[in-house]
């Protein structure tokens, strides 16, 4: 068994509503798993079955070889959770906020003791340990829930949509304590920020209406959709004329005048060689292949922009 | 069942209570004093005696009781509401190895906690203002009262904070049947002023059997086997009926 977490067929519905349709995902162990998806794809319905919060209409779902269905408390011992929703309790200190969770995991006091330092410190928390978190940027407040689903040391680390509301600069310094986490924990991310997916992970699912429609790297995503490639063509002179000879290629899809530049849509990446044949005896200054973002993948898998 | 877990968040809620004690027992003495100074005190000399005591000694522990009852609703209806719909901690809870019935045995267990803890404030509140001394072993019938009483309506208060998802329709729900039922059961005047076809009927009731036996116990000491086997049996089935309908609910 060399899988983290596996679904097999798994569906969630809500009355009418098919929320999850029949989904087998396999997410390696020690990976950083990236599951996109507009809203009302499954990405939170998904989660929650997996972290035994929901019990599915139909299917299984397995966290390490675990049932979650069948063995909620045995899985529950294994995973860490940062849930969408500020969850810290705004009664307790930081450091109570740590405490709580590692009683919960029945963790002895000397060994909870020196691993909430630990956490206090990788998160740059521990001259605030003793102040309540409503007394905390949102940044911060971040820091401590992903620190919170730390104690109890999980071999899985959820997180929904960790970054959401956060300023851009506080986002990629909470990438950076995310990436520091890697090693033997897997990483299992929700998100709508596509740059975040493409920073982070080295699997990425695409989710839309409960069905699994893409899985991959960004840049296995990426060529497979290359496909379609733009290439920006500087020439010298007699732009029309070439216009013209390339709107003939049957590899080409749609070409695109601007002053001196070329745009041409190619429906194979790799036609570019035929291309640059038609193109002999011009003054090319300059080609440029436009890079396909993981967002174009997503808009074109999902046939939605993405939204924040 | 992982007591460790049920502790440990019962722990929080008693770490949380002990922080705020003095600005909540300004707030939990003040209600049954103010009664107990406006009835007790002030009404004392038109009303004379009740069923053979001062009126002021007749509604004594019915304002204990009422203290430590209304603690528990309100400590379990609020927190759980609280937790479960604002501050989503419930859900933090249920992602460690703890179970839902581990975390409702926890709350109730705080409800009936803050019941006690309030209960004891305005007792002694009571003793302390007034020149009335009951027995010891009056006392330890009364708390044979006070214990499923506090139950009670701790698990009625987890029923109300896990169906209720409005804060409004909680403050309703105390308006419209909590509160009668507390001031309807011989806390302010005698089962005797009842029509006596009545009487059987509200005799039934655990909060008659709370509050009508709570003073025969603490007043007289008089142990009214059937008041204390009501309120047990009630307590045990509202348990089952708390604990029930929150798993239901959260596993949903």
């Amino acid at each position: 068994m060399n899988y983290a977490i596996k679904t097999e067929a798994i569906s969630k519905q809500y009355g009418t509503l098919k929320a999850l349709n029949s989904l087998d995902l396999t997410v390696e162990r020690g990976s950083i798993f990236g599951l996109l998806g507009p809203n009302g794809a499954g990405k939170t319905t998904l989660i929650r079955i997996l972290t035994t919060l929901m019990n599915p209409t139909s299917g299984k779902a397995f966290i390490e070889g675990l049932d979650v269905t069948t063995q909620g408390r045995e899985v529950r011992k294994l995973i860490g959770v940062v849930s969408q929703e500020n969850s810290l309790d705004r009664y307790l200190t930081a450091r109570e906020n740590l405490e709580l969770p590692a009683r919960l995991h029945s963790m002895e006091k000397r060994v909870y003791k020196q691993r909430i330092d630990e956490l206090l410190e990788l998160m740059e928390l521990s001259d605030r340990q003793k102040d309540f978190p409503d007394t905390f940027s949102g940044g911060m407040q971040r820091r401590l829930v992903v620190a919170r689903a730390l104690v109890n040391n999980p071999k899985i680390l959820f997180l929904d949509e960790p970054t959401t509301g956060l300023d851009p600069q506080t986002r990629r310094a909470l990438w950076k304590y995310v990436r520091s986490l890697t090693g033997d924990m897997t990483i299992f991310l929700t998100t709508h920020y596509l740059e975040e997916a493409e920073q982070l992970c080295n699997q990425i699912a695409i989710i839309d209406h409960g069905r699994l429609i893409a899985l991959g790297s960004s840049e296995e995503l990426k060529t497979e959709l290359a496909g379609e490639a733009v290439y920006d063509i500087e020439l010298g002179r007699d732009v029309n004329v070439f216009a013209e000879k390339l709107e003939q290629m049957e590899s080409v899809c749609q070409v695109k005048i601007n002053d001196n530049l070329l745009s041409i849509k190619l429906k194979e990446w790799n036609a570019i060689s035929e291309t640059l044949d038609i193109l002999k005896g011009a003054e090319i200054k300059k080609i440029s292949l436009r890079e396909r973002s993981l967002e174009d993948v997503y808009i074109a898998l999902t046939g939605k922009e993405v939204r924040g | 069942m992982n007591v460790k877990g049920t502790v440990a968040i019962w722990y929080r809620d008693m770490l949380v209570l002990k922080r705020s004690i003095w600005s909540e027992m300004i707030a939990v003495i003040a209600t049954p004093l103010t009664f107990y100074l406006a009835f007790g005190v002030g009404m004392r000399r038109y009303i004379g005696l009740v069923d053979g005591i001062s009126y002021s000694l007749f509604i004594a522990p019915g304002l204990i009781t009422m203290t430590a009852v209304l603690a528990a609703y309100n400590e379990s209806v609020w927190s759980l509401w609280f937790h479960r719909r604002v501050q989503f901690t419930i859900e933090s809870y249920r992602v460690t190895p703890v179970t839902v019935s581990e975390i409702v045995i926890a709350k109730i267990f705080s409800g009936f906690s803050h019941g006690l803890i309030k209960g004891l404030m305005v007792a002694i509140t009571i003793f302390i203002i007034t020149p009335f001394k009951f027995e010891p072993l009056n006392l330890l019938l009364y708390i044979l009262f006070l214990i499923p009483g506090s139950a009670i309506f701790t698990c009625i208060g987890v029923i109300g904070g896990t169906m209720l998802d409005k804060p409004e329709t909680i403050g309703r729900v105390e308006a419209v049947f909590i509160m009668p039922l507390i001031f309807m059961s011989g806390l302010f005047f005698p089962l005797s002023s009842y029509p006596a076809n009545v009487i059987p009927i509200i005799s039934w009731l655990p909060t008659t059997a709370l509050f009508e036996g709570s003073r025969q116990a603490l007043v007289h000491g008089n142990f009214i086997f059937p008041f204390v086997l009501n309120l047990y049996i009630t307590a045990i089935i509202l348990f089952t009926a708390a604990v029930l309908t929150f798993r239901r609910r959260l596993t949903e």
